[in-house]
């Protein structure tokens, strides 16, 4: 085990690599607080974890040339994907593990940026279902 | 494969639509004028997962003889200019693609423009930076 610097997630979407037109992953992983504090609590609050959810954001570099991840998007407004995020690598092993969900595509920012910048744009899914991960 | 000496080279092919400015890709031991020299001065990796995007940072020095100081200023003049058929900024962006061999650049400055002493002659240059993106 080792600390690391980001330079080779993998990210793709519907099957499709879009790593090299990503520069920045993060999936977040959540359990809702469900309250039980009563009587009993001491004057202090309780909670335990209720529903999972899930939220996977993804900075991208806009490309619209055949392939390019801005086509990709565009025609997914509205659907559900399937996303894979292999942290700190291009497979999955002990210690680069594959996150795999599926997410609704519903937001997608075809035209971003000010003159003279490099054309980039965030998307932000809600995941669907379960997130799982695997090591090998 | 980022192949950073063909970079150069299709850089100076673009300068060289400039009638009579001189082209050198790589740094000369003397100088020419008026010549369009492009100089690698850094690189940024890992841009996006995977060194999906790598960005070169280059500096174009633009040297013009000060013979006729006039002469000298508006030959200058003409090639620190956003457009025209002497800019630089329009010759360098003529092909942002350089022929494929990139995903795209863009002359964002120009700088230090004036007098410029090389091996005890006084020229007038002008310094532009390019960024490119591979």
């Amino acid at each position: 085990m080792a600390k690391y610097v980001v330079t080779s997630q993998k990210v793709t979407v519907n099957g499709t690599d879009v790593s090299d037109a990503c520069a920045r992953a993060e999936l977040v992983l959540n359990a809702a607080e469900v309250e039980t504090t009563d009587f009993g609590s001491a004057g202090w609050t309780e909670v335990v974890g209720g529903l999972k959810s899930g939220q996977l954001t993804l900075d991208f570099h806009s490309d619209f040339g055949a392939g390019g991840v801005s086509e990709l998007l565009q025609d997914l407004v509205g659907t559900i994907g399937t996303f894979v995020v292999i942290a700190n690598g291009t497979a999955a092993s002990a210690t680069t593990p594959e996150y795999t969900t599926t997410a609704l595509i519903n937001s997608f920012t075809p035209v971003a940026g000010a003159v003279g910048d490099l054309a980039t744009f965030s998307v932000t899914f809600p995941t669907t279902g379960e997130v799982s991960y695997g090591t090998a | 494969m980022t192949d950073i000496q063909a970079i150069r080279e299709r850089m100076a092919v673009n300068l060289g639509t400039i009638s009579g400015l001189r082209t050198a890709e790589n740094v000369p031991d003397i100088v020419n004028p008026p010549v369009a020299v492009v100089s690698l001065e850094q690189i940024a990796f890992d841009g996006a997962f995977n060194q999906g995007l790598t960005t070169l940072e280059f500096t174009i020095f633009v040297v013009v003889s000060r013979a006729d100081e006039r002469t000298a200023q508006r030959k200058l003049n003409q090639y620190v200019a956003p457009t025209g058929a002497f800019s630089i900024k329009s010759a360098v962006e003529s092909d942002r693609r350089l022929n494929n061999l990139v995903a795209d650049l863009r002359v964002r400055s120009v700088t230090n423009i004036g007098s410029l002493q090389l091996d005890d002659q006084e020229y007038m240059a002008a310094e532009f930076a390019a960024a490119v993106y591979v």
